[in-house]
């Protein structure tokens, strides 16, 4: 009885885990983006080019890996007009992070065409023969692959490196004030060149696993908002990287619990199922507007963009 | 308008027509022959204004929509959600009362749409004004649910049995559709679209309130400080705005498609924000500028029938529109300080 | 003795059509403390900001050690050991004083974790300066006598031979301003090249060696310490002979109290207000002395119905004016001038006109013509009333929003650092429009950081220590501005002198 009940839950547990993976790395990179004071919905535009690149270099490769590498090069790729927006021509931060997912988007389905009912090669499984005596643990590796501790090595990497590194704690301080920034000798512009970019390439390699390891298959806007719930989910994290991962996990968990529904056979509309991610994002939004809180750790920079 | 203002418009225009001619270019398809197609295809025959005009209606909207909030400072991209609610409440009075006489379906539809948009409008602005919770980002994550609810009822309760597998309702008695030029696809959207539009042109240039939204709009500090309610404003705005959009939903709803059926809307609501913002918010410029945009929409779906050309290319030319307009007039400041210097 | 240090050659620099400095030639030396002196909008940060590398000249040039400088940017000075005390520090409120130091140090090791031993060093001259200093609490949470410490490490850390120090008193105590004058000498003994941006003539006598004066952009004296009386100096800064003739309003002859707050409470993030109790009687100043961010402007906030209550009560005339509810607004009947007008007090997008006429707009009727006259009346330059309030100086727009709260008779006045960024004419002037009010019969609150000016003219003076009035002093020509510092930093008297 035990051992069922184990194999129910590293079942659910691996589908949380996957299916929040590519929305983890998204709101990871939109964190860091964040934390030097730049809010970039463009970054929905960044995932599924990413998603629509990788699919199509791993169908055309037959190698994963190299997907999930194009994928990443072509979110940061598309970042850089979104740079170029932001830190050349000092345009509004909301309006061109829409520019640049409608460029995405128009982009995306219009070359993603050819993409659509394509196989891609998929990541190989963890798990291997001597593990699947193991309770919980074999069912767990042998449905997964290594996105998910890739995903959970980022975020733990990144909250350290904020912390713990000069480029790190130079990031910090744009976000709190560019000019006092620049006061002490730091190049805000460079440093939110950086941040930009490494977000748009976390964002890119996010809608790469969507598309080459989680679906496998390209739909024309397949992300369907998971880089701006990525944008509302930085605010739920308080802006650290390390509370990506739990908040993206809730996100991940409504995903699994609204498919598990659906194939026991409920009654319930799929289509209302499936608003339901988006619902339990409004309200874990709200919750984290509720509590009180003395600090909110926004990055002082970001309030004006942010009223 | 003032001359630096049309000088950044004229360059933002020019810069738009050279990257149009570029991404035609970089697709392989003869440029100027495309840009000519487009035109052509826009406003060349009776058949082609139709088009344009039926394009031209829901984006009108949906801009007046992106507008309404704007004014008020705030960056509301829910027209998209809020037209998809002002269908289902629009429908859902048609489904209600099918046997009304035309005098009375027609604005009892129209009313419960624009309630609709209200109500969906509504909640974001609520969550703003009590809790400070972005309304950017909320209006763009309800946009997802409310387009599932569509779905949702097509595929189910409100399907029409009759249609076999295709989901969508029972098409509208006669009384319920919105009355239209004949011969074309211009309809009384249109119409109110343009009221609308002088409309609040006037509400927000020479009506009793005007002043107070500038106020709050300029500092909300400030007008708090004489009185002015930002939480009451912004509620407002967001609700008035809503029942515009959703206004836009009913018109697709009964005037182009005739019954309820998903992807009532090819992104207007998206494409309504980059109108208002190019107008910067001031109604009476967003109705040239729908058209303008209404056309390109229209074109490229002729483009994809007759060229092969896919619609999506619309999409990338009003991101590309909306990029530019947004570097343009930084590049033209850097440029003016630079030969200063 | 060897050849300046740094060297100004006929340095303009200009912001688009305005002259901040005015080709200005200067020489700064080793082992002296160089005080320059001006009013606000002298151009004397400015001038230092050439050096810094913020604002390069743009015309003529600077050098250093008699070779063209080639700072480009705060960086570059860094490296040619240069270091600024700017006004408002510059800091990261929001990140530790170890992060802020070592976030200035040029020689920050790529890790930064706390086992590196290559960051004791940016953290020894602090515990040096101020062991009492805990580097791992944020800066947010010191007193400001303690972010200067902070800021003096960093620059003291990049080995700094020439440290500019800008405006560094205004933010002091008395006390913590004795002692800053005896740190600077000390500097300049060990041979650095000191420069002490200032407006006060306090600053300049306890420890300047040379006093270059600024007016309008330019330098337009430089003379050793001593060798002109204080009054030339002081005519020299202000251009033309201004006495000050601040008159104190008339005192009170029969108290009738107007304004009441009865056991106020407040919270906002960082900050609370508790049982604050005051009363003001009719043509009353009552001035309140602190700490700059000892709840100054939230207790301002609170008056003027901005900030909700917790508890308590603010009554004018009989009326409640308290907000209790942020979903409740209400206009305040008091004449309000919040501290930095451009972000709490105008609408920079609208007229100057709109601006004077913000009161009635809220309320939805109509803009009064005759408000013209008060442009002129409070010298609001240029007095264009369709002219954008966005496109005026910041004392300009001071004097923008004293015409409006203070134009018209009130019944209560309240009034924020009222004379902040004005030239000393304005300053007579708003005072005197503040001062007619209360003879007119308001209750006028004055909140202020000007020790002298208060004691020069409030009737009573309430001293706010973190976010409590800690006492309310009769202002009759026995109090001292030793007891008052005392009582704003809660220390002793004998403390502070020690």
């Amino acid at each position: 009885m035990d051992a069922e009940l184990f194999a129910i839950l590293a079942a659910w547990s691996v589908a949380t885990l996957r299916s929040a993976t590519p929305l983890i790395f998204a709101t990871l990179g939109e964190t860091l983006t964040q934390r030097v004071g730049v809010i970039n919905l463009g970054i929905e535009g960044e995932m599924l080019m990413g998603a629509c690149v990788g699919f199509a270099v791993g169908v055309a490769t037959n190698n994963p890996w190299l997907g999930l590498m194009a994928g990443a090069f072509a979110g940061a790729l598309l970042s850089l007009v979104y740079a170029f927006l932001v830190l050349v021509t000092h345009a509004n931060q909301i309006g061109s992070g829409l520019a640049v997912w409608m460029i995405a988007l128009g982009t995306t389905s219009y070359f993603g065409r050819a993409l659509v009912g394509q196989q891609v090669t998929p990541l190989p499984n963890l798990g291997s023969d001597w593990m699947d005596d193991i309770p919980f643990l074999g069912v767990l590796f042998d449905q997964m692959t290594m996105a998910v501790p890739l995903a959970i090595a980022a975020v733990l990497f990144a909250a350290w490196w904020l912390a713990n590194t000069r480029p790190g704690m130079q990031w910090r301080a744009v976000g709190e004030s560019a000019v006092v920034a620049a006061e002490n000798g730091i190049r805000p512009r460079l440093v939110r060149l950086h941040a930009i970019v490494v977000g748009g390439l976390l964002a890119g390699f996010g809608g790469a696993i969507l598309s080459v390891d989680y679906t496998q298959t390209w739909a024309q806007e397949m992300t369907k908002g998971r880089g701006l719930i990525a944008v509302g989910l930085v605010i739920v994290a308080r802006w650290k990287p390390i509370l990506v991962l739990p908040i993206c996990l809730v996100f991940g968990l409504a995903e699994v619990a609204t498919l598990r529904v659906q194939s026991a056979g409920f009654a319930v509309s799929p289509h209302l199922l499936a608003a339901v991610p988006y619902l339990v994002v409004l309200l874990i939004l709200i919750v984290s507007h509720i509590m009180p809180r003395r600090d909110t750790g926004m990055p002082a920079d970001l309030k004006s963009v942010f009223a | 308008m003032s001359r630096s203002a049309f000088t950044t418009g004229l360059v933002t225009a020019l810069a738009f027509a050279v990257l149009i001619l570029v991404f035609f270019a970089l697709l392989g398809k003869p440029p100027f022959v495309m840009v000519s197609n487009l035109v052509i295809y826009a406003v060349g025959d009776t058949y082609s204004i139709s088009q344009t005009f039926a394009k031209t209606t829901p984006i009108l909207l949906c801009a007046l929509a992106a507008a309404v909030p704007g004014r008020l400072g705030l960056i509301s991209v829910g027209a998209e959600g809020q037209l998809y609610a002002g269908a289902i409440a629009g429908t859902g009075a048609v489904l209600l009362a099918p046997a009304l006489p035309a005098v009375l379906l027609v604005p009892f539809m129209l009313a419960s749409a624009a309630l609709g948009g209200a109500a969906y409008g509504c909640v974001p602005g609520l969550l703003r004004a009590r809790l400070q919770i972005n309304e950017t980002i909320t209006t763009l994550v309800l946009n997802y649910v409310s387009v599932l609810l569509v779905n949702a009822l097509v595929f189910g309760p409100w399907k029409d049995p009759e249609s076999q597998g295709w989901p969508a309702t029972a098409f509208f008695p006669q009384e319920a559709i919105l009355p239209s030029l004949p011969g074309t696809r211009i309809h009384l959207g249109l119409l109110l679209a343009i009221v609308f539009a002088i409309g609040l042109h006037a509400f927000f240039t020479r009506g009793p309130s005007s002043q107070k939204i500038r106020i709050l709009a300029g500092n909300r500090k400030v007008g708090e400080m004489f009185g002015l309610n930002f939480g009451f404003w912004v509620v407002a705005m967001m609700s008035l705005g809503g029942a515009i959009a959703g206004i836009a939903g009913i018109a697709e709803v009964s005037a182009i498609q005739g019954r309820l059926q998903p992807n009532i809307s090819l992104g207007y609501g998206l494409t309504g924000f980059l109108v208002a913002w190019l107008s910067r918010h001031q109604p009476l410029v967003i109705v040239p500028v729908a058209f303008l945009v209404g056309g390109l929409v229209a074109a490229s779906d002729a483009l994809q029938l007759f060229a092969k050309v896919p619609a999506s290319s619309a999409v990338i030319l009003q991101g590309l529109l909306f990029a530019t307009a947004l570097a343009v007039p930084g590049l033209m400041k850097q440029m003016r300080l630079g030969f200063g210097r | 003795m060897s050849g300046p240090v740094v060297e100004f050659k006929a340095a303009t620099k200009r912001f688009g059509a305005t002259v901040a400095v005015d080709t200005a030639t200067l020489d700064i030396r080793s082992g002296e403390v160089l005080a320059v002196l001006g009013e606000n909008g002298a151009g004397k940060s400015t001038l230092m900001k050439m050096l810094y590398g913020i604002h390069p000249p743009s015309e003529g040039h600077i050098l250093i050690d008699g070779k063209p400088s080639a700072v480009q940017g705060p960086a570059d000075a860094m490296r040619n050991g240069i270091g600024m005390v700017f006004q408002h520090f510059s800091q990261f409120p929001a990140l530790s004083v170890r992060d802020n130091l070592l976030l200035a140090w040029p020689k920050t090791p790529f890790w930064t974790g706390r086992r590196n031993a290559g960051i004791a060093p940016a953290l020894a001259t602090l515990a040096e300066l101020a062991p009492h200093i805990d580097p791992d609490v944020r800066v947010a949470d010191l007193s400001v006598g303690e972010q200067q410490l902070v800021e003096l490490s960093k620059v003291l850390n990049i080995s700094a031979r020439i440290v500019i120090f800008d405006e560094p008193t205004s933010v002091l105590t008395p006390a913590e301003a004795h002692n800053l004058h005896g740190f600077i000498r000390r500097l300049a003994d060990d041979g650095m090249a000191v420069i002490l941006i200032t407006h006060k003539l306090a600053d300049v006598t306890a420890c300047a060696d040379r006093i270059a004066v600024m007016r309008r952009g330019a330098i337009v004296d430089v003379s050793a310490s001593g060798e002109k009386p204080i009054s030339s100096i002081v005519s020299l800064m202000m251009g033309k002979e201004i006495k000050r003739t601040l008159t104190a309003p008339k005192p009170i002859k029969q108290r009738v109290e107007q304004l009441f707050l009865n056991n106020v409470c407040a919270k906002a993030p960082g900050m609370e207000l508790r049982n604050i109790s005051l009363r003001i009687a009719k043509g009353e100043v009552l001035g309140i002395a602190g700490v700059a961010g000892n709840g100054q402007s939230l207790l301002a906030d609170v008056i003027a119905g901005l900030h909700p209550i917790t508890s308590g009560d603010v009554v004018l005339e009989g009326q409640s004016i308290a907000r209790r509810d942020v979903r409740q607004t209400l206009a305040t009947p008091l004449g309000y001038i919040p501290e930095q007008p451009r972000e709490n007090a105008v609408v920079e997008d609208m007229t100057l006109l709109r601006n004077l006429n913000l009161r009635a707009l809220a309320a939805g009727s109509r803009v009064d013509d005759e408000a013209l006259d008060l442009l002129s009346r409070f010298n609001v330059n240029p007095p264009e009333p369709g002219r954008l309030a966005g496109s005026l100086s910041g004392g300009n727009l001071q004097k923008l929003v004293s015409a409006r709260e203070l134009g018209t008779p009130r019944s209560g006045v309240l009034a924020c650092y009222p004379t902040m960024g004005l030239d000393l004419a304005a300053i007579e002037m708003v005072y005197q429009e503040l001062f007619a009010q209360a003879e007119a019969g308001a209750a006028v609150i004055w909140i202020s950081e000007d020790l002298d000016d208060l004691m020069l003219a409030a009737h009573r003076i309430a001293i706010l220590r973190e976010g409590e009035v800690v006492a309310v002093k009769d202002n009759d020509g026995t109090l001292s501005r030793d007891e008052i510092g005392a009582l704003m930093t809660g220390l002793r008297i004998d403390e502070v002198a020690a």
